[in-house]
């Protein structure tokens, strides 16, 4: 489900990758990172901007649930403040399109800009017209190359990716009595989404839990291959207490090994919400946990920055939406406050 | 009219492809101002021979002779640009461009200094040309595909007329039209006579060949039985010539 | 006669269905988004400047498919174009760098060409292999990297700048069309690529060299997306393994709505490009209607589909 995500982020990749590992998601500049629940924007300027009468547009780089959730988040908080979403897109990962895009939407004025911009260089020269005419400019995870904060663009807004990492390793284990051993199945190239989430479970398990190991580690590039992969790694270590899958799409291939061997007793977490791994945990199969990000609170939090850099009020330049950790006991619930959608069916 | 000498002149031609022998033995001399029908069964060397004399293929063995002179044709467009032209029995029309168009294909006019088409005097010559034949068309602008089969072979051969000095060639000109466009049509071909062009026709309608030729030359597997004056002969020795029975 | 004559009219207005399809959703949102925008002439420019590629990509469409072939690798060639391009000028200059993007563009459409036109292979399945070949290539080139074009001289010429206040972009689409269409209506070449697309038989029996104007018609295409390249590279200020692939689409739509048959001998350089820009102010008016992204899609698509049906409607045989 992420991994349209995951193509995006090469810029970040390019300025951390091979550097070192943080304990906390850290912004593209090494900016230290700031919760979501502290952007709000004060009530008692709602007045002032209803009457200002202010509009925004929302220049995603794809369509997906998430791109929904965040859309959501943002309009919702938008709505709020009496400011009104005049223009939607969806660039389908095209650099050029994301540029007509900025262009179009620039026709309508709009206070506020929210964007993944597809990589930092294409998205350098297609943003400089916004940048210049002082709209105020919140990206999602992605920064234009050279782009200044406060002076450039108001924030970038992006899952708490080492939270994610950290709560899948607090959630797997809980489930395993905070013994046993681990298989860890992570994404196998420069992609900084993965990698810091990755190596966020790592560190946790490692530091906070003792009484943990883990005893097989192996990558993966093709989500296809998950399957196999964890065949062999079952076969190797028949008596793994749990294994952390870098995201869902390979979770459902491990989860069919699992299947296949008999095997009733080894946990698996995984990230992002998918349906037919949040069944098998709601059913009390082999699925302890789902971390997700809060797509919905990331949206509003961007809406939030924008409208605070409107008004004058000092902005925070890296932003992070919390994790929610989904087990069975509150599947509803986390869809709910991941997705802003109604669980699908077969899990409620 | 049998004194002139021929336009082309066909001796001893052999065609062999491999092992397998085409055209036996052919000699036939075709004069201005005359019709020869060529006749006999499907098989008998008939798409061969005009394929020889187009340029398409080169005899295994004999000669042409062009207006008295040896000649060898490398390919189709030698002997186009030495006067013979082709009527397939496909017609060989592009079916969306125009009459004019056609009338001209791969052989465009063009206009100085540029060298872009010259459109208006395609056009104009191609009007000039119908009217001449008497083709009745909507417009020389009319694209090929709204005419009707008969029109569309009218077209064929005035363009065949337009660019032939010597010879055409017609490969079955009325084998896909009704009665009445059949009847224009042969119309067209007679009056070609009058412009002092060699004709050689192929068809399978012996009622056709008598109304149009003057001479036939029968082929039957490759073996040239004989020509006749269409004056000094009938249906019957024809048919006898071509099947082979008495 | 009668029957001839209404046959006629009705390939007229079919002909000119591009123009009124284009008219009539001009108006449509010249009234329905007036006071949005979309008459200014900023946004009207924006549409040309945003559609300037595609046009041109269309323009080299025209002629391949009006000679009965196909080529879907364009895209493909306007990423190797572009990143050739901004590679070369990185390491050596300006020029090296429209050179290598023009004759990436030009030896790519020229390879199609070869395996079409000599080795007799059709056009759909060799363009069809060689649009994933040059898009892996194209992913290789770079490792998947942007390739950040910083020359002002370049940016200005096929990107941003101006000549007596008339956008570069508007200049290069105005010269592909202009010798689009004169090569294609005025030509004895445009003419062969006609007669080859209509019936290849009689254009070879005619004396037309069937397999050169198969070859040139390929190269044309890719010496289209190669100019392609380098207005994406200019316009962006930067080359991505990405440009150009989501356009053919959008491209062979353009192409067909501007009256060319899918299956040869029919076409329009000038429908084209009033087919490419009707595209483009699909896109740029429905965001401006501030649809929601996907009824942009479904709206885009059933018109798309209308337009085409109508210019198909009597083509078909």
């Amino acid at each position: 489900m992420r991994r349209e995500l995951l193509n995006l982020v090469i810029g970040l990749t390019l300025t951390l990758a091979g550097g070192p590992l943080f304990a906390q998601t850290i912004g593209p500049g090494g900016e230290t990172a700031t919760p979501t629940a502290e952007i709000t924007v004060p009530e008692n300027s709602m007045e002032k901007l209803k009457a200002e009468g202010h509009t925004a547009a929302l220049l995603w780089h794809d369509q997906s649930d998430f791109v929904n959730a965040v859309t959501a988040g943002a309009t919702d908080e938008f709505a709020r403040f009496g400011i009104e979403v005049v223009a939607t897109t969806s660039a389908g990962f095209d650099a050029a399109k994301q540029r007509s895009d900025i262009e179009t939407a620039l026709i309508k004025d709009p206070s506020i800009i929210l964007s993944l911009p597809l990589d930092p260089v294409t998205s350098a020269a297609a943003f400089k017209e916004a940048k210049e005419s002082g709209v105020k400019l919140v990206f999602l995870s992605n920064l234009p190359a050279d782009y200044q904060h406060p002076g450039d663009y108001a924030a970038i807004v992006t899952d708490d990716l080492f939270q994610m990492g950290k709560q899948a390793a607090d959630a797997l284990a809980a489930s395993m009595g905070e013994t046993g051993t681990v298989g860890w199945i992570y994404h196998d190239a420069a992609y900084y989404v993965t990698n810091q989430r990755d190596n966020a479970f790592k560190t946790t398990i490692e530091n906070d839990y003792p009484n943990m190991s883990i005893v097989a580690e192996q990558g993966i590039s093709d989500p296809a291959r998950a399957e196999e992969i964890a065949n062999a790694m079952l076969l190797r270590n028949p008596d793994l207490g749990g294994i952390y899958v870098t995201w869902a799409g390979p979770a459902e291939g491990v989860l069919a090994a699992l299947r296949a061997n008999g095997n009733t007793t080894t946990k698996i977490v995984t990230l992002d919400l998918s349906e037919p791994v949040a069944l098998d945990m709601v059913n009390g199969g082999n699925v302890a946990a789902i971390v997700a990000d809060e797509a919905y609170e990331l949206g509003r939090a961007m809406a939030a920055a924008g409208i605070l850099d409107l008004l004058g009020q000092e902005v925070p330049p890296f932003i992070v939406a919390p994790a929610v950790t989904v087990t069975a006991d509150n599947v509803v619930d986390g869809w709910k406050q991941s997705l802003n959608i109604e669980a699908p069916e077969s899990v409620r | 009219m049998t004194d002139a000498e021929p336009v082309l002149s066909l001796q001893n031609v052999h065609k062999a492809f491999g092992g397998v022998v085409a055209i036996e033995e052919f000699s036939l001399d075709l004069r201005a101002g005359q019709i020869v029908a060529l006749v006999g069964d499907n098989g008998a060397g008939k798409s061969t021979l005009i394929k020889i004399i187009s340029g398409v293929h080169t005899p295994t063995s004999g000669g042409i002779r062009l207006d008295g002179e040896p000649t060898a044709f490398a390919d189709a467009s030698s002997a186009r640009s030495n006067g013979i032209e082709v009527v397939y029995q496909d017609l060989a029309l592009a079916d969306q461009q125009p009459v004019y168009m056609n009338m001209f294909l791969g052989r465009e006019l063009t206009k100085q200094p540029f060298g872009l088409l010259d459109k208006s005097r395609m056009r104009q010559q191609t009007q000039t040309l119908v009217d001449e034949l008497d083709i009745r068309i909507p417009s020389v602008n009319s694209t090929i595909s709204d005419l009707s089969g008969g029109q569309r072979q009218g077209v064929a051969i005035a363009r065949a007329t337009h660019w032939a000095s010597k010879l055409i060639l017609l490969d079955e000109p009325t084998a896909a039209l009704g009665v009445a466009e059949t009847a224009r049509v042969e119309e067209l071909i007679i009056s070609l006579k009058t412009k002092n062009l060699a004709i050689l026709m192929v068809s399978h309608s012996l009622d056709q060949v008598f109304r149009l030729s003057d001479r036939i030359c029968v082929l039957r597997r490759g073996v040239q039985i004989g020509i006749r004056e269409t004056a000094k002969t009938d249906k019957n020795e024809i048919v006898s010539m071509i099947t082979g029975v008495s | 006669m009668e029957r001839l004559r209404s046959r006629s009219i009705g390939t007229d207005i079919q002909q000119w269905i591009v123009y009124i399809g284009f008219l009539a959703i001009f108006l449509f949102f010249a009234l329905t988004l007036h006071d949005d925008g979309f008459l200014t002439q900023r946004n009207l420019t924006n549409i040309i400047l945003q559609t300037a590629p595609a046009t041109i990509m269309a323009v080299g469409l025209v002629f391949a498919l009006s000679a009965g072939e196909i080529d879907l690798s364009f895209g493909s060639i306007v990423a190797v174009a572009a990143l050739s391009a901004a590679v070369a000028m990185q390491h050596y200059s300006m020029p090296i760098g429209v050179i290598a993007g023009l004759a990436a563009g030009v030896f790519i459409g020229a390879f199609n060409g070869v395996l079409v036109a000599y080795l007799k292979l059709p056009s759909f399945l060799v363009t069809l292999a060689t649009m994933g070949l040059f898009a892996g290539i194209a992913r290789t080139m770079t490792d998947l990297r942007s390739i950040p074009v910083v020359n002002e001289t370049f940016t200005g010429i096929f990107g941003s700048g101006k000549l007596f206040s008339i956008p570069s972009l508007v200049i290069w689409t105005a010269i592909a069309v202009i010798i689009g269409h004169l090569v294609y209506r005025h030509t004895k070449f445009g003419a062969h690529v006609l007669a080859t697309g209509d019936n290849a038989r009689a254009a070879q029996v005619s004396g037309i060299k069937v397999p050169r104007v198969r070859f040139y018609v390929l190269t044309i295409c890719g010496a289209c997306a190669g100019l392609a390249g380098l207005l994406y590279a200019g316009r962006l200020q930067a080359a991505k393994y990405t440009l150009g692939e989501s356009d053919l689409m959008t491209v062979i739509a353009a192409v067909i709505v501007g009256g060319t048959a899918l299956n040869g001998g029919k076409g329009s350089v000038m429908g084209a490009l009033v087919g490419s820009v009707l595209m483009g102010m699909l896109n740029n008016g429905l965001i401006l209607m501030n649809l929601k992204v996907s009824d942009q899609m479904i709206v885009r698509g059933l018109i798309i589909l209308l337009a085409v049906a109508i210019s198909l409607r009597d083509t078909k045989r």
